[in-house]
């Protein structure tokens, strides 16, 4: 494992109070909903997961070797980071589309792109996926109309409209704080505050 | 396409300033020794973004005298594999656009190009020998944009891509894979933030020429009903940019690129969106390309060297 010091950024004679403000300070530069259906996503998970285990193994060291506060952190960034931020949830529609979600995890778009066109009827979720796979490509504005129209058919899908708010809003990004930062996940979900490892606002 | 990619002056602080000048330099001492003294032509503050992200995050600081400032050091960022691959880059990215515009106006509106690509001829050669891949790559890139320009392609997405692509083939091969994925992304977004941007900026003169825009073909010659959209896509291409900036380290470089993707980019933005429109239609000056005209202010030679 790196020095966990190195890791966040700080000194080894750093206090707490600096380390958990370092701690911070990168998980939320590296919070899922920075990446959101990011084709770099799984970088940024790998980053949470470093700077989680150095915080981890800093709060061990410095709480005599027991777990202390320090297990619950890690554990909530790895269940959040692992959900809904790829296309794992389970298809409503045909076994294509299921083999279609895999595909665009998988980063294999064209494939993606020709399963779905001999998929049968446009459904909504066809057009998602269809959205899904211009966004990858980062072929934003194609992306918007698709899941529009998947809103439109399929009005109450949370997956679709979440899809769609996010090209409303045209993304979100970590804003250094001497670049006056804001928290763009913060106003896209309310600032869900049990969301963070430190169970407070993001932010 | 150049010049909308720039640091905002009132976003970095004397030191940062004078690394900014400090690559600047750098990339005009790698133009002259890689490709000839007239490929110092080509310099401008876009390919200077290039040279700042592929250079080494603790680069070697030199001070050295130039034509424009004879009797004076300055401090450069020194020779590095990082600067002359921007450099060569830069030289092909500039001959190819000069190509382009040959191909696109017509003899007479043509020949500024035409005697500007017979000065850089030989810069050219050296940098396409030097780099034939991403000189074919350019090509190949160009010849699709072309493709898609004479079709009227009505998507805006897949004209940006052609020209997107094109950035991300500037990322350096045998760089570690994530920092490759990263700087490609980065490039990728930014690619199409220009040349959408472009797009907004030459309404005006596509109208008045009838030359395809990507804006006027996706949204039935009207996109100013749409500037919400268009604002909105500017800004996630820009988002996506600093995403993916965010997962590597820059090193000395991480404050001027900080401030060139958060102010520079939707500063630009700002101001190209604002201008065009409304009753200027077609009479609007073009944005005033100020940090090619005129450079950030020298904060002083020996400021480069502080970190």
């Amino acid at each position: 494992m790196n020095d966990p010091y190195k890791t966040l950024g700080i000194e080894p004679g750093a206090s707490d109070e600096e380390i958990k403000r370092a701690y911070r300070e990168l998980a939320r530069k590296y919070h899922p909903d920075n990446y959101q259906n990011n084709p770099l996503a799984d970088l940024a998970e790998e980053k949470m997961k470093e700077i989680n285990e150095a915080y981890d193994a800093l709060t061990r060291q410095r709480s005599g070797g027991g777990g202390g506060y320090s297990s619950g952190y890690s554990a909530g960034y790895a269940s959040q980071s692992a959900g809904g931020y790829q296309y794992q949830r389970q298809s409503a529609g045909s076994a294509e589309y299921a083999r279609v979600r895999q595909l665009i995890n998988a980063g294999q778009l064209d494939q993606a792109d020709a399963l779905l066109q001999g998929s049968g009827p446009k459904t909504a979720e066809y057009y998602f996926l269809a959205g899904s796979i211009a966004y990858r490509r980062g072929w934003l504005d194609e992306a918007r109309q698709n899941y529009a129209m998947a809103c439109q058919m399929d009005p109450g899908n949370m997956e679709y409209r979440q899809a769609l708010n996010l090209m409303q809003q045209g993304g979100y990004a970590y804003r250094p704080n001497h670049m006056g930062a804001g928290c763009d996940p913060c106003t896209a979900y309310l600032c869900c505050s049990l969301c963070t490892p430190w169970g407070g606002p993001c932010c | 396409m150049f010049g909308y990619v720039r640091a905002p002056a009132e976003g970095l602080d004397e030191a940062g300033k004078a690394r900014y000048r400090a690559a600047y330099c750098g990339l005009c001492h790698a133009l002259s020794e890689r490709c000839g003294p007239l490929a110092r032509l080509t310099l401008n503050y876009d390919f200077t973004l290039l040279a700042m992200l592929f250079a080494p995050a603790e680069p070697e600081w030199c001070d050295r005298r130039c034509l424009v400032r004879p009797f004076r050091r300055r401090r450069c960022c020194g020779r590095c594999p990082g600067f002359d691959l921007a450099a060569e880059e830069s030289v092909i990215l500039f001959w190819r656009k000069l190509a382009d515009d040959v191909a696109d106006r017509g003899f007479f509106a043509g020949l500024p190009a035409r005697f500007a690509m017979w000065g850089l001829r030989g810069a050219y050669r050296k940098a396409a020998r030097a780099r034939p891949d991403f000189d074919a790559r350019v090509r190949e890139h160009l010849d699709c944009l072309r493709g898609l320009e004479a079709a009227n392609c009505p998507s805006m997405d897949r004209a940006a891509d052609a020209f997107a692509r094109i950035l991300r083939a500037a990322v350096p091969a045998g760089l570690e894979q994530n920092r490759a994925r990263a700087l490609g992304e980065l490039l990728y977004h930014l690619g199409r933030w220009i040349y959408l941007v472009d797009a907004w900026d030459d309404l005006a003169d596509d109208r008045r020429r009838g030359g395809y825009n990507p804006l006027l073909a996706r949204f039935d010659g009207r996109p100013e009903e749409h500037l919400d959209e268009v604002r909105a896509t500017l800004a996630h291409s820009a988002r996506l940019c600093q995403a993916a900036f965010q997962l590597e380290d820059f090193g000395v470089w991480t404050p001027v690129l900080e401030s060139i993707l958060y102010m520079g980019l939707p500063g630009v933005q700002t101001e190209v969106l604002a201008a065009a429109g409304g009753s200027n239609r077609g009479k609007r000056p073009r944005i005033r390309r100020e940090t090619d005209e005129r450079p950030l202010q020298d904060p002083g030679d020996r400021a480069g060297g502080q970190r």
